[in-house]
């Protein structure tokens, strides 16, 4: 038996455990939390070891030659598949409180394993078709816990993303049959796998493809013009899921954009084509319009929501200058507004279990009464606007410096100006929520502050969150080593 | 490793910020005797690096890879120097806060704040490469913020609120001109930036990302036209956070301008010329606001203002002067050095004012500093010390200043612009000494209207007594006494970046020196008799004369032009365009869907004559007719289709044409 075989372990796990989570004996809370959680960190250790041990790739079936279902780790696997495990495991952990008073807990568990199993084909693939797979199974798989409350506004958000997301992928289909006509093969390769003697004459067509692919694996990473269901299906899920969908899955779609464009059509090919520039543009405008459209938001999570679109779009900006520093980046922002956007939405969720309020005018003095919840908040907050020495510093400081080094006419001074305006906005609509929740101004009412701190189940999750957000800005090299490596090879 | 000593006066700051706050949950007394220890303690560590620095060591620390870039830190004697008076001032700042913030809430945070800040500053003033620079000065920044709002009171959340605003937007716009001079020069290390620079094959590339950079450490100076939050910001921060603000804070941003100019800019004229036009604006408006000023503390943050103008103009002759720069140079690094001094001294005298009344206003005050002998003094050193009477620091650095103004007179192209400079520096000299007049004579020598409604007893404590009165002796020692005191700083300053030796020995007392004070004063004394006691006062019913703000209200740079634009002009414009784009897709979708889409089923008619499966062909198309014309959507592609064939018969009649 082939070492490489225990990829398969943490790839199809989390879907054995979401079969025999409606078992009898896992119905009540206790079993059913042990069972939960041991899942989620077994799922952490045995994502570690494949990411360390495997080597090869590992064959599941075989449609025909050309066709198969295959997995692999590569450098951007290990971290990615690396990130969904410990995203899930604190999600996860969250959700013990959160989910507490809610009804129908044990889909939703049933759900959140599933879509990880998703998420772990999808980071593990190893070709355009085991790619697809993932990524149409994760659609589906997450949309139930977009579904979860089954209000009007969470079955309006859930089917919005749910037509985005598939609408989409079909985009993505059409870039997968121009692959398979002018490829050498489907899978992924650094640098692509067109064939030079079928291109010719073709490259309208391929070009198109290429492009039509980045929008629609880019409608997962909510990018313009099919990002309106991110802010609408987001905050209607229970903040677990929430902060899942925002700062994980939004992330399978920027994975999926880097194989696409990386590993099938090739960078070079799309160096200096009109659909580079279209793309940078559409990046550019979200990344604007995410901030802008979070700056004017009022509902806590709803402008957390339109704070992704910003930030997933600094990411693909990052892709699309189609540079390595750019590219490092890029990666090292996936990881960073990861950690930070489930920690925001942690927060938010924090805030209204403990008290209800959903409005960030609402907020005035909560620092007082959840101090640890809303220091997380506070710092995570400072890195996502970017200061030094938090983690979001670090990776705009190697997207501003890509883009500038790329010289692209205009986007290369244009890009690092919409990211700082978008960072000011940043600041905009993150910091007021901080003042006012520890500066409540001389008249507050102290007397009627009470401690509503939530347990461990909570904090614990949001210390080692903010504590990533750290790390990750004081020594974003054990990011970026991995990161520049695999730029090397692909730019 | 011996170089890793650099870093103790960075994190001991850090590192004891979080236990001193730990503890002050529980015990008031432990914090207050743990956060003077720590400052104590800084300081110490500052003289040991002052010490090493004098010795002739120059200790360099390079940390890779941490923040991405890694952090390099340099210790030479300009940066230990200034590194030690950062480090005097938090010690007797918050020797005095513990007096000052009795009956603050919140002063665990208070302490908290004051000690990252104090880390951060040192780590600006110790930094040897932009981006280090950089990193330290963000959190600066942001930590500094919660020592301006630290009383939560209206007035000072907008304060705050404003200087946040300008610290995050003059932080961006830095790191814009940070990315854009690394591109071009490919280095921002200090000691590299002027070789790189004078590589370079067109200089004036380095203008745009100059400029961006001089936007964000002037924003923190208060240099024109950023100057916006420093009459807002201090008034309204405890006073020994005000003298932070105006003492060693401005000072960061005036560091990061020198680096400017002595490292990419070295002996550029163009950039000479730019510094000192901005720092003739703020030497001037900001002492002419102080001059109008009824609050102690607001005529004080003026007053830095206009100070830092001084320096300014200082750093901008030091470019124009070229290779004979010293006497520019040596006034720059000294005034630097005095106008932090004598802030510290002259804002924990408004602070003993303020904890006693708690109230700032000339009129409030006036009179309560009759009979009280030693803050009368320590006050009194401060006026005589920043108006720059002979004897005092203050008259040192600026006759240096004025004599390298002079000095390049005598050198430029057309003197008569920089006679002018001289002459508006001699009035703002002039200006600087009526407002300090107006100041003193104040609370000192008037007497009070009406009696205080105060405690007899309480009046200031002996550690606070100490905190202001070392400083305060310190001011005219440093003035008597110029050749080895102040020379010797400036001399071991000089070696920060290309400074180089004078040419000749200064005469500090010398007739035409003496001069140039002697007309500033007489300005003083002219604007103060004219212009103070008759157009600033009123008499009210009674025939007490009382001090009034004539500066009109409205006319503020704030509130006229940066608060409109920033909070509503530019959100609204930006909201509307992103709204549209926003619902793009979902308006393309819901077109689609009610025209060539149309999926809903028409609901059954309430027509009674209407029956299903009871109909003839006739009866069922004008029903169905009458349904689509009479929808929007229809009325839309009508609309639409007319549009187009429009403009088809306009475009072949163009073409046709």
């Amino acid at each position: 038996m082939d070492i490489d075989y225990i990829l398969l372990i943490p790839a199809l796990l989390p879907f054995a455990a979401a079969l025999t989570m409606n078992a009898k004996p896992l119905k009540s809370t206790g079993p059913r939390r042990f069972f939960l959680v041991s899942v989620l960190v077994l799922e952490l250790i045995f994502t570690a070891v494949s990411a360390f041990a495997v080597r090869g790739t590992v064959t599941l079936f075989a449609l025909d030659e050309s066709l198969s279902v295959s997995f692999r780790i590569d450098g951007l696997g290990r971290i990615f598949s690396l990130l969904v495990a410990v995203m899930w495991l604190l999600s996860g952990l969250f959700s013990q409180e959160y989910m507490a008073h809610e009804e129908n807990t044990g889909r939703y568990y049933v759900f959140l394993l599933l879509s990880q199993g998703a998420l772990m084909l999808l980071t593990y693939a190893a070709n355009y078709l085991t790619m697809y797979l993932g990524f149409e199974f994760m659609t589906l798989l997450s949309a139930p816990l977009a579904l979860h409350t089954q209000t009007d506004a969470a079955r309006r958000g859930g089917f919005k993303y749910l037509f985005y997301s598939v609408f989409g992928a079909c985009l993505g289909l059409f870039g997968f049959f121009v692959l398979h006509t002018y490829g050498l093969s489907t899978v992924f390769t650094p640098g692509g796998v067109l064939d030079p003697a079928r291109t010719v004459g073709h490259e309208g067509l391929i070009t198109a493809a290429a492009f039509l692919s980045v929008i629609g694996f880019g409608a997962k990473a909510g990018m313009f013009p099919l990002h309106a269901w991110l802010p609408a299906a987001h905050p209607e899920a229970p903040a677990g899921a929430s902060a899942l969908l925002s700062g994980v899955i939004t992330k399978a779609g920027v994975l999926s954009v880097i194989r696409v464009v990386y590993y099938q059509f090739g960078a070079d090919f799309l160096r200096g084509t009109w659909a580079q520039y279209t793309w940078l543009a559409l990046t550019l405008i979200t990344v604007f319009l995410g901030s802008m459209l979070a700056y004017k938001e009022k509902l806590f999570k709803k402008r957390l929501a339109y704070s992704t679109v910003s930030q997933v779009s600094y990411i693909l900006f990052g892709l699309a200058l189609l540079e390595p520093t750019a590219f490092t980046g890029a990666v090292l922002h996936v990881v960073v507004h990861s950690a930070i956007k489930n920690c925001l939405f942690f927060t938010a969720g924090a805030v209204i279990l403990k008290t209800g309020k959903k409005d960030v005018r609402e907020l005035r003095g909560i620092g007082k009464e959840m101090p640890i919840t809303m220091w997380c908040f506070t710092l995570c907050s400072l890195g996502l606007v970017g200061i030094p020495p938090l983690g979001g510093f670090v990776s705009k400081w190697y997207l501003a410096q890509g883009s500038l080094a790329s010289g692209i006419p205009i986007f290369s001074w244009l890009g690092p100006v919409t990211l700082l305006v978008s960072a000011l906005l940043t600041a905009g609509y993150l910091f007021p929520i901080t003042v006012s929740a520890f500066l409540p101004g001389s008249n507050f009412d102290y007397s009627a502050v009470q401690r509503r701190e939530p347990t461990r189940w909570i904090t614990v999750p949001l210390l080692i969150l903010t504590a990533l957000t750290l790390i990750t800005g004081l020594f974003p090299g054990i990011i970026t080593s991995v990161a520049s490596t695999v730029a090397g090879t692909l730019c | 490793m011996n170089d890793y000593i650099l870093l103790v006066p960075i994190l001991l700051p850090f590192f004891s910020a979080f236990p001193i706050y730990i503890v002050g949950r529980r015990s008031k007394r432990t914090r207050d005797i743990l956060a003077e220890t720590a400052g104590c303690a800084e300081f110490a560590a500052c003289a040991i690096l002052l010490a090493l620095a004098l010795g002739g060591n120059e200790l360099t620390l390079a940390i890779p890879n941490v923040c991405g870039r890694g952090i390099y830190l340099k210790l030479d004697c300009f940066r230990a120097i200034y590194a030690l008076i950062a480090a005097l001032m938090w010690m007797m700042t918050t020797l005095f806060s513990r007096e000052y913030l009795a009956h603050y809430r919140n002063r665990n945070r208070y302490y908290l704040f004051t000690l990252l800040t104090c880390g951060a500053t040192v780590g600006v003033l110790l930094s040897n490469d932009l981006f280090t620079t950089f990193i330290f000065f963000e959190i600066m920044s942001f930590t500094s913020y919660v020592m301006v709002v630290q009383d939560e009171k209206p007035g000072a959340m907008r304060a705050g609120e404003t200087y946040i605003a300008v610290a995050v937007i003059g932080g961006m716009v830095m790191l814009m001109g940070l990315l854009l001079l690394e591109n071009r020069l490919g280095t921002l290390y200090f000691d590299e930036l002027h070789t790189e620079a004078t590589t370079m094959a067109d200089v004036s590339e380095l203008y745009l990302p100059g400029a961006l950079i001089l936007f964000g450490f002037g924003a923190k100076a208060g240099m024109f036209p950023l100057h916006i939050w420093l009459p807002k910001a201090h008034p309204v921060a405890p006073a020994p956070a005000s003298a932070l603000l105006s003492g060693i804070l401005t000072k960061t941003g005036v560091f990061g301008i020198i680096v400017l100019t002595s490292g990419v800019f070295l002996h550029d004229a163009l950039w000479g010329n730019i510094i000192l036009a901005l720092g003739v604006v703020t030497m001037v408006l900001g002492a002419v606001l102080a001059v109008f000023s009824v609050d102690l503390k607001r005529t004080l943050a003026c007053s830095s203002m206009s100070q830092i103008g001084f320096i300014l103009i200082g750093i901008g002759v030091q470019a124009l002067l070229g290779h004979h720069n010293t006497l520019a140079l040596w006034g720059t690094g000294l005034h630097m050095v005095n106008h932090s001094m004598l802030k510290l001294v002259l804002f924990m005298c408004a602070g003993v004012v303020y904890m006693n009344l708690h109230k700032l206003d000339l009129n409030d005050i006036r009179g309560w500093g009759r009979n009280k002998p030693f803050l009368n003094f320590c006050f009194l050193m401060g006026t005589l010390g920043i108006t720059g009477v002979p004897l005092w620091n203050g008259y040192v650095s600026k006759t240096l200043l004025h004599e390298s103004i002079v000095e390049y007179i005598a050198l430029a192209p057309s003197p008569g612009i920089y006679r002018a400079v001289e002459w508006l520096f001699l009035i703002s000299g002039g200006l600087t000494a009526a407002y300090m007049a107006k100041l003193y004579i104040a609370i000192f020598v008037e007497k009070p209207v009406k009696p205080f409604e105060e405690p007899k007893k309480w009046y200031i404590g002996t550690k606070s007594a100490l905190a202001i009165g070392i400083p305060a002796l310190c001011l005219p020692v440093m003035g008597m006494f110029p050749s080895p005191l102040m020379e010797g700083i400036a001399r071991h300053m000089q070696g920060f970046m290309d400074w180089e030796s004078p040419d000749a020995a200064v005469k500090w007392f010398s007739l035409t020196n003496l001069r140039g004070a002697a007309v500033s004063l007489t300005i003083g004394a002219a604007v103060y008799f004219l212009v103070v006691r008759t157009l600033l006062m009123r008499r009210d019913e009674k025939g007490v004369k009382y001090y009034v703000n004539r500066w009109p209200t409205r006319l503020d740079l704030e509130e006229i032009l940066y608060r409109p634009l920033i909070q509503r002009l530019l959100p609204f414009l930006g909201a509307l365009v992103c709204r549209v784009l926003d619902n793009l897709t979902d308006w393309t979708v819901a077109l689609l869907n009610n025209t060539v889409l149309r999926r809903k089923p028409i609901p059954p008619s309430s027509d009674a004559d209407f029956e299903p499966g009871d109909f003839t062909p006739q009866i069922k198309r004008s029903y169905t007719l009458q349904r689509i014309s009479g929808s929007i959507s229809y009325s839309l592609l009508l609309f639409g289709a007319g549009f187009c064939a429009a403009m088809v018969y306009l475009i072949i009649i163009l073409i046709s044409k």
